[in-house]
């Protein structure tokens, strides 16, 4: 079986940012990858990245993908189905592969949040979407509703209305929580964006495809809205698969508790991302960098201080 | 060759994983953005009864998505 200093769980932002400390600090690490750009790959143009105006969220994990590659950084195909400890070393296995690794860091980020409403997955792709940059231009001239009342949304909201003629943003809270430039450029946008506020969508209707929405209190006179499509975006979820699997210690909403060098409760194991609550609510590239370069170098400084650990059997 | 068609949107990150995956491979393909060409949009719910992309047809099989496992063992290549 194959050892490594430092296996990287996950190649979103603070997978990919780990990666390219490890690779400096000589660890040779292997990123496994489920699907490569985390989040941040379907999140349309990035604008807040520091160093970077404008960038596609892909084209940003493209490129520090390549920069980790680059440092010495190793790359494997595949979704983590288990995690063991082993002693000192910590096995882990996607489908076809297994690997031993002397630290791990989890940055496996967080699961999109659904409704959870009947006819929900039904109608996934027959009108319900997730994904609003890779969907959303289907709907050119049509009427659209986005679901959430974040940043995300928001963002969500301005790049609709580059082909929808009419949508409806749906905010189960009393206001909408964006980052002032986005939303100012949802206002210019002008009657063709109606803000709903304090509503929740209770049902979503439609045999082959989605017909209406049942909102949970009435706009316009009425509690039902025909869009062509409704895109969810309120919020994720972290991971919990590793959480439960190895016993790693996590707050009430299933955020992995650390310390403040992402160190978790055992030792070896470091998570970085949104897997964890550092930074509370605020969740961006930039903080999930971060993070992953504290974890990197938390590991480095664990496998540095403990030089008898995990010797390599190969 | 297998004869492949893709169905994309130009700012779908998953069709250019998969557009990727194709050229990485010297898979030939023919992609129909169905963002402009109504036509190929109605082909697309047609073969997949269904508005979301990527939808790939590999000589008349069906994947709704980039499900690279599937689409490589379909292709006879290892993903």
């Amino acid at each position: 079986m194959k050892h490594y200093n430092l296996v990287i769980v996950g190649s979103g932002a603070a997978g990919l940012s780990a990666a390219v400390y490890a690779g400096r600090y000589k660890l040779s690490p292997l990123v496994i990858e489920g699907e490569f750009g985390g989040e941040t790959s379907t999140a349309g143009v990035i604008e807040n990245y520091p160093g970077i105006p404008a960038i596609e969220g892909y084209e940003l994990m493209k490129t520090m993908r390549k920069q980790a590659e680059g440092i010495g950084a190793h790359f494997l195909e595949g979704w983590v189905q288990e995690v063991q400890q082993d002693g000192t070393c910590f096995v882990i296995k996607t489908k076809k592969d297994e690997v031993r690794a002397s630290s791990v860091i989890f940055a496996t980020g967080a699961k999109r949040r659904h409704l959870n409403l009947p006819n929900e997955k039904e109608l996934t792709g027959k009108g319900v979407h997730y994904c609003w940059t890779c969907d959303g231009p289907l709907y050119g001239g049509k009427t659209v509703a986005m679901v959430g009342g974040g940043d995300s949304s928001v963002k969500g909201v301005n790049f609709l209305a580059e082909y929808a003629s009419s949508i409806y943003l749906i905010v189960r809270g009393e206001e909408v929580s964006a980052e002032p430039v986005n939303y100012e450029r949802m206002q210019k946008l002008g009657d063709k964006v109606k803000v709903i506020l304090e509503t929740e969508v209770k049902e979503i209707v439609g045999e082959k495809k989605l017909e209406k929405i049942v909102l949970s209190r009435e706009y316009n006179g009425s509690l039902e809205l025909s869009p062509d499509a409704l895109f969810v975006e309120i919020g994720f979820e972290p991971d919990q698969t590793f959480v439960q699997q190895l016993g790693l210690e996590s707050d009430p909403k299933g955020y992995v508790k650390t310390d403040s060098r992402m160190a978790t409760n055992i030792p070896g194991i470091f998570v970085a991302g949104d897997m964890t609550n550092h930074f509370g609510g605020f969740k961006q590239d930039v903080t999930a960098s971060a993070l992953g370069s504290v974890a990197a170098t938390s590991a480095y400084e664990y496998i540095k201080s403990n030089p008898g650990i995990c010797v390599s059997h190969d | 060759m297998p004869n492949v068609t893709i169905y994309t949107t130009p700012t779908c990150v998953y069709c250019r994983s998969a557009k990727e995956f194709f050229e990485a491979n010297n898979v030939e393909f023919q992609e129909k953005n169905v963002a402009e060409d109504e036509e190929a949009r109605e082909e697309m719910v047609r073969k997949s009864e269904q508005m979301g992309v990527p939808v790939i047809d590999i000589d008349g099989t069906v994947v709704v998505g980039f499900d690279k496992e599937k689409v490589a063992e379909l292709l006879g290549l290892s993903a």
